[in-house]
């Protein structure tokens, strides 16, 4: 049953499913009504618009049915293992084995956000001493004591050395409330000095040779601590099928950004697509099925495209956006202000570009692993950004932006308390703006925005004006 | 041809009028803000309507701007301060190239090119600590009106240190300060002179010259020469500059209607 594409509210969408149930439209397991998900007191859902195509509906159930499908997966007998910091190698790894189930903890950072601090994971935090001067991750922590919003996984892996000083405090308070972890170190990536191997890695980036051994080994013993936990040799074969499944759930979210990027009409919102980009990460529990969903969204996004279909305007603001926000109104208020979405840097490029299938698969994991580019300089996330926006993959010059460019603005959006690097925001907009001359708009997005929505409107719309009147230049 | 550019600001109302073909100005004013934005504005709007002679149907095109833009019944649109105060300042000082906008409850910083279209900009409305009120808090602190600060600042020897990020821990600092007897003048340079310390962490490092003051805040004297002061850079006060956002979005009203 397709539609004029449009945003709609959540109730809106109730009536739509009521009208796709009539029509005999097949639902995946996990469908159903959207509303369903404020009973289990996501709140904020009634705040947000949301695509109308069945698709989008998918993408959503499936995001919001994760904790369910986690249960069911392990009364189905399979085990459950939480990676945690890591943005895309672990997972790679743990669905290499047949009876293993990965996620990512670290999502319950939304959940402040969703609820609308109703679950008080974050008080629990307060009073566990990992206060509002941390990051929202912090809710993992209240989510673990409650058991609440997932299941307990049987073993927790996590990242440390170059991650979040943020995220290692708050995991090693919960490794000291009786949740072991089993840790592994991920090294600031660092140029080769002269004399040392050099390995380009995927995405550009280059490390030395004795890193990527480093990272090597640590991978090498988490591999064996999976084998251990699921009693099951994690063989080279088995470990290149895991990474050919990755990739092509990076394929399809490669293709699905290209598409909904360049399009002359937007196909598909930035809510929908940041929900999307983050399958890559962990792929919701259910990597079989993210693939499922994504193709889902690419055929909804290549039908739109050929009908000539979209929303927003067509002379909408085209903006690449740096980090994941924390309060998921504000990629509706974007497109509310004027902007698009172009690009993005969500903080996990490196699990969107494929692992190489031609390298013996530790290899090829550990150089994935420092690819992240959380693990570099902000300077190489400014590297990559700005080489990003340079190479747009064939823009249709009606909405091209000046000089070739894919994005006409940027704005870099901090997460309250993240402390990735204190000042990352600037270091990349002085980059970015030295070497593209584009208007940069750095933005603070706590989990709830309602207090200084006007504030937030009021910088995007001026980054929208600046945008449109640099165009009659 | 009459345009109207309203600036619904936190602290005051600004109305400009523009004849849209010569685009002179017509006529202007202002009002204190309150809670009823929307009759406050169309009383200012009707007052200088009659004082200028000229009926609401000539008024082909209002454009509002400010913190209260969208409260602004009479607006044909709305466009936000950054772009009407980049416009605003444009006119008046053709080659600028930072505004500093400093009002009752926020402060700017607005780089532009060399063609006087925003190249970026940043905001402080989180904290009372870069704005005007700060400089409320202290006036009534000290129990002096707010047009007096400038004349006190003026006659400060060795400006106190103020600390606090936040106003109202520096209200607390004020207090202590006062009763270990530092004077009064020196307090409000210091004052003046952690106001230009926020703002300048909007900066960065140099802000490309000519840079142009504008806001309510410029109009105290002393704050000029603190932002100079904090930035070692030379700070041109904008003519009027109360009244840059409400001229930049008449001018814009004129453009919509060209």
């Amino acid at each position: 049953m397709r539609d004029i594409p449009r945003q709609i509210t959540l109730r809106q969408w109730d009536q739509r499913y009521e009208q796709m149930q009539k029509a005999g439209i097949a639902q995946p397991s996990y469908g159903g009504l959207l509303s369903r998900h404020i009973e289990d007191g996501d709140t904020r859902l009634l705040k947000l618009r949301y695509d109308n195509s069945a698709a989008a509906l998918r993408l959503w159930n499936f995001l919001l049915t994760e904790e369910d499908r986690l249960r069911e997966a392990r009364d189905r007998g399979k085990k459950i293992v939480g990676t945690m910091k890591d943005l895309g190698t672990v997972p790679v790894m743990a669905y290499s084995l047949d009876n293993v189930v990965a996620f990512y903890p670290d999502g319950a950072w939304w959940t402040p956000c969703v609820m609308e601090l109703n679950a008080g994971l974050l008080s629990i935090a307060d009073s566990l001493g990992i206060d509002e001067s941390f990051c929202p991750v912090r809710a993992m922590l209240g989510a673990f004591v409650t058991g609440s919003r997932f299941p307990i996984p049987e073993l927790l892996i996590c990242s440390v050395g170059a991650t979040c000083d943020d995220f290692s405090a708050i995991a090693q308070r919960l490794d000291g409330l009786g949740y072991p972890i089993l840790w592994w170190e991920i090294p600031h990536r660092r140029e080769p000095e002269p004399g040392e191997e050099s390995v380009k890695l995927p995405g550009g980036f280059s490390a030395p040779r004795c890193q990527v051994e480093f990272v090597k080994a640590e991978l090498q013993r988490v591999r064996k601590a999976l084998e251990e936990f699921a009693g099951q040799h994690l063989s080279e074969e088995k470990l290149s099928a895991g990474i050919r499944k990755a990739n092509q759930v990076r394929r399809l979210l490669a293709e699905l950004r290209r598409l909904v990027f360049t399009a002359r009409l937007c196909p598909m919102p930035a809510l929908e697509m940041l929900i999307a980009e983050m399958l890559a990460i962990h792929f919701c529990s259910d990597r079989d099925e993210t693939i499922a969903v994504l193709k889902e969204l690419l055929d909804e996004v290549k039908e739109r495209i050929k009908e000539g279909t979209g929303l927003l305007r067509d002379d909408a603001a085209r903006i690449f956006w740096v980090n994941p926000v924390a309060d998921l109104q504000v990629m509706n208020l974007l497109e509310d202000c004027g902007g698009r979405i172009c690009g993005t840097e969500y903080m996990f490029t490196h699990a969107l570009d494929e692992i190489p299938e031609n390298l013996p698969a530790m290899e090829a994991l550990a150089q994935m692993a420092l690819a992240d580019p959380m693990v570099g300089s902000s300077a190489d996330r400014a590297s990559r950004i700005c080489a990003e926006i340079r190479s747009p993959p064939r823009l249709p010059t009606r909405v091209g932006a000046a000089g070739g460019l894919c994005a006409e603005a940027v704005v870099i959006s901090r997460i309250p308390g993240a402390s990735h690097c204190a000042l990352e925001g600037q270091v990349i907009g002085e980059i970015v703006q030295a070497e593209l001359d584009v208007p940069v708009l750095e933005i603070e997005v706590p989990s709830l925005t309602d207090s200084i929505a006007q504030a937030l409107r009021t910088r995007l719309e001026a980054l929208v004006e600046a945008v449109r009147e640099r165009r009659k230049k | 041809m009459i345009c109207a550019g309203i600036d619904a600001g936190s602290r005051t109302i600004k109305i400009v009028l523009m004849d849209a073909r010569s685009l002179g100005v017509i006529a202007k004013g202002l009002t204190d803000q309150g809670v009823a934005q929307d009759k406050l504005t169309l009383e200012l709007f009707e007052r200088l309507l009659k004082d200028s002679d000229i009926r609401k149907k000539d008024v082909r095109r209002i454009v509002a701007t400010g913190y209260g833009r969208n409260a602004v019944s009479i607006a044909d649109t709305t466009i936000t301060e950054i772009t009407c105060h980049a416009v605003g300042v444009s006119r008046l000082v053709p080659d600028a190239m930072t505004i500093i906008d400093i009002g009752g409850e926020d402060s700017k910083l607005i780089r532009l090119d060399k063609s006087g279209k925003v190249r970026d900009f940043a905001m402080n409305d989180r904290c009372a600590a870069g704005t005007g009120r700060f400089l409320e808090v202290v006036a009534r602190r000290l129990g002096i009106g707010i047009e007096q600060l400038g004349r006190m600042a003026a006659k400060s020897r060795n400006p106190a240190a103020i600390s606090s990020m936040c106003v109202v821990f520096a209200e607390t600092e004020i207090i202590g300060l006062l009763a270990a007897g530092t004077p009064a003048e020196d307090i409000v340079a210091g004052v003046q002179a952690a106001i230009a310390a926020r703002v300048m962490s909007m900066i960065g490092r140099k802000a490309d010259l000519p840079i142009v003051f504008t806001g309510g805040v410029a109009m105290i004297s002393g704050m000029d020469r603190a932002l100079e002061s904090a930035l070692g850079q030379e700070v041109t006060v904008a003519p009027e500059p109360q009244m840059t956002g409400a001229l930049g979005a008449v001018i814009l009203a004129c453009n919509q209607l060209a």
